[in-house]
């Protein structure tokens, strides 16, 4: 009876948190590529104007970022100003849960079929790419370890905390100026 | 390594043996289809092929009603609409693709059109596109390696654009994969060799990679044992039906097995060789099988070592210590490429092709990075691994 209750509750606490998390990371894709050079080299190759876009299926939260050239990359929040080129979609919310709160890997995820690729392979290979090095600059190492399949041997404590301090800063600066607007 | 979650699907009716091409008629007809059409390449014809097909189908009053054998190794969408226009004006009923991997791509992507309607191919790219059942489709293949049989992908190239275009769906699966020892008695010992070292590869991909699932493992290990056994019986007899028929099970199986639990580094090497250096791909596998074992050897330890009992049986896997045996499979697998190069000079390094140059190896590698399989290898790759191991393969 207890669990019929809660799991609503359960169920809608799962769906903000993956909201909260596609708002967190697409600020943090905006401003990761400002601060790593590695990220604006991979950035590069895509088109500009590229749109990427990590959703839950259905019509779910959503996160959507534009190729906006010379390696940055823009945040839309949850809509596109036209199609997408390259979806990833989480088949269901419980499966972006357990890849946003860092309990399944994300090549694991891919690995068991929790997610599809609607578009270009190869540039989601490199937007997956792009979401890794951003994982392991932002998260304790503990944390990125358990998101990412290999923790990158060259990314130093120095030059980590650097990057993940202008990270944060650069999205708590977004957020605000988003509850302004 | 086991995977906690995975999906396994076939619905691929497998008619594999002597007398196989006899079972046609009756599949078709157990499917309502009365007209079909041939779609293979002229070498198919050329070698004899078409032969026992037509006679089987003739000798139960079946006829074929339109051949078309001018698919290009390359398929292309004009190809396609092509073929389409012919099947629709025959006024076709059913599909058999006979041919290596170009000849089956191209049915399937022909019977996209003739399901769905229209000409434009490109409109049906992605996954996930199509919805519903497509026509009466059977698949006789040629070659022992592809498993194109039992794979629901096609990969069709757009000229305009100089663009493939890759099409997923489960409808893309045949009815039936037909798999009769006659169909490739007459490959010659290169192709041979290069599309069993195909066929190993996407088992032992397929069993050591991030996707790799109980019910593809079964397959991949069956599919290791046939190769290992029957490839150099086949190269010293090319007569060999009952070891061909080994080979072309090992190829059907092999494919059941990467489609679920799909492949790694190998292939997106592979795919990026084949694309700049225009090799062909079970080459291309081979070359880089045992490199690419040797840089994931930690990360793949265990099964890799389970799979010395495949390559070299039980008495040389029972007399090698466990912590030995992962190279030991390394080895046997070398020892194969040697063996095979001794009969029909299969390349066994970049170098040995020809047709590679060392200049081009930074370019192979970062055009690799971006391959989709590299996603399932179990070993993060970065450009530096990816030219570390390239090097290696080159001499």
């Amino acid at each position: 009876m207890l669990a019929k209750r809660i799991q609503p509750l359960a169920s809608q606490a799962k769906r903000l948190y993956v909201e909260l998390m596609f708002q967190v990371m697409g600020r943090a894709l905006q401003a990761v590529s400002e601060v790593d050079s590695e990220v604006q080299k991979e950035a590069q190759a895509l088109p500009e104007g590229f749109l990427f876009e990590m959703m839950v299926m259905p019509d779910g939260s959503k996160l959507i970022v534009e190729y906006i050239g010379d390696g940055r990359f823009h945040y839309h929040g949850d809509s596109a100003p036209r199609p997408v080129d390259v979806s990833i979609k989480f088949k269901h919310l419980t499966h972006a849960f357990l890849v946003l709160s860092f309990q399944e890997k994300t090549s694991v995820a891919f690995a068991n079929d929790r997610m599809l690729v609607d578009g270009d392979v190869s540039y989601a290979v490199r937007m997956t790419r792009v979401l890794n090095r951003l994982e392991s600059f932002i998260l304790p190492r503990i944390v990125a370890e358990r998101a990412v399949k290999e923790y990158p041997a060259d990314l130093h404590l120095p030059e980590k905390l650097i990057s993940a301090a202008q990270i944060y800063l650069k999205i708590a600066t977004h957020f605000v100026q988003t509850v302004r607007a | 390594m086991s995977n906690t979650y995975y999906e396994f699907f076939c619905p691929v009716k497998v008619i594999a043996g002597k007398a196989a091409l006899e079972h046609i008629p009756y599949e078709l007809s157990g499917l309502a289809a009365k007209r079909p059409m041939i779609v293979t390449d002229k070498g198919v014809r050329a070698a004899g092929l078409l032969d026992p097909v037509i006679a089987a189908c003739e000798e139960s009053g079946l006829e074929i009603v339109t051949i078309y054998d001018d698919v290009p190794p390359d398929s292309s969408t004009t190809v396609v609409r092509d073929i389409a226009g012919v099947y629709r004006k025959e006024k076709c009923d059913s599909i058999i693709a006979i041919g290596g991997g170009s000849a089956i791509d191209t049915g399937k992507a022909v019977n996209i059109l003739v399901s769905e309607g229209g000409n434009d191919i490109a409109k049906y790219t992605g996954a996930g596109v199509l919805k519903r059942p497509l026509k009466p489709f059977l698949v006789v293949p040629t070659t022992a390696g592809t498993g194109s049989e039992v794979t629901s992908i096609a990969v069709i190239t757009d000229e305009k654009k100089g663009v493939k275009l890759p099409f997923t769906s489960s409808y893309l699966l045949p009815n039936a994969a037909v798999i009769d020892p006659r169909m490739t008695l007459t490959l010659p010992p290169h192709i041979t060799a290069a599309t069993a070292m195909d066929a190993m590869t996407h088992a032992v991909e397929s069993f050591t990679c991030m996707a790799k699932n109980p019910l593809s493992d079964a397959y991949a290990a069956a599919a290791i044992k046939k190769v290992s056994r029957s490839l150099l019986q086949v190269m010293d007899n090319s007569k060999d039906s009952d070891a061909r028929l080994e080979l072309a099970q090992a190829s059907t199986m092999a494919g059941i097995a990467f489609s679920n639990s799909m492949v790694g580094l190998v292939h997106s090497l592979g795919h990026a060789t084949g694309a700049i250096c225009h090799l062909p791909h079970g080459l291309c596998m081979s070359l880089f099988l045992p490199y690419v074992l040797e840089y994931n050897l930690e990360t793949i330890r265990e099964p890799l070592g389970e799979l010395l009992l495949h390559l070299e049986g039980p008495e040389i896997y029972a007399a090698t210590p466990a912590s030995r045996r992962a190279e030991a499979s390394i080895s046997a697998l070398r020892k194969l490429r040697d063996a095979l190069y001794k009969r029909c000079q299969l390349p066994r390094t970049l170098k040995e092709t020809g047709k590679v140059t060392e200049d081009q190896l930074d370019q192979i590698a970062e055009m690799a990075l971006d391959d989709g399989s590299i996603m399932f290898n179990p070993k993060e790759v970065t450009l530096k691994d990816a030219r570390a191991v390239l090097q290696r393969a080159w001499a």
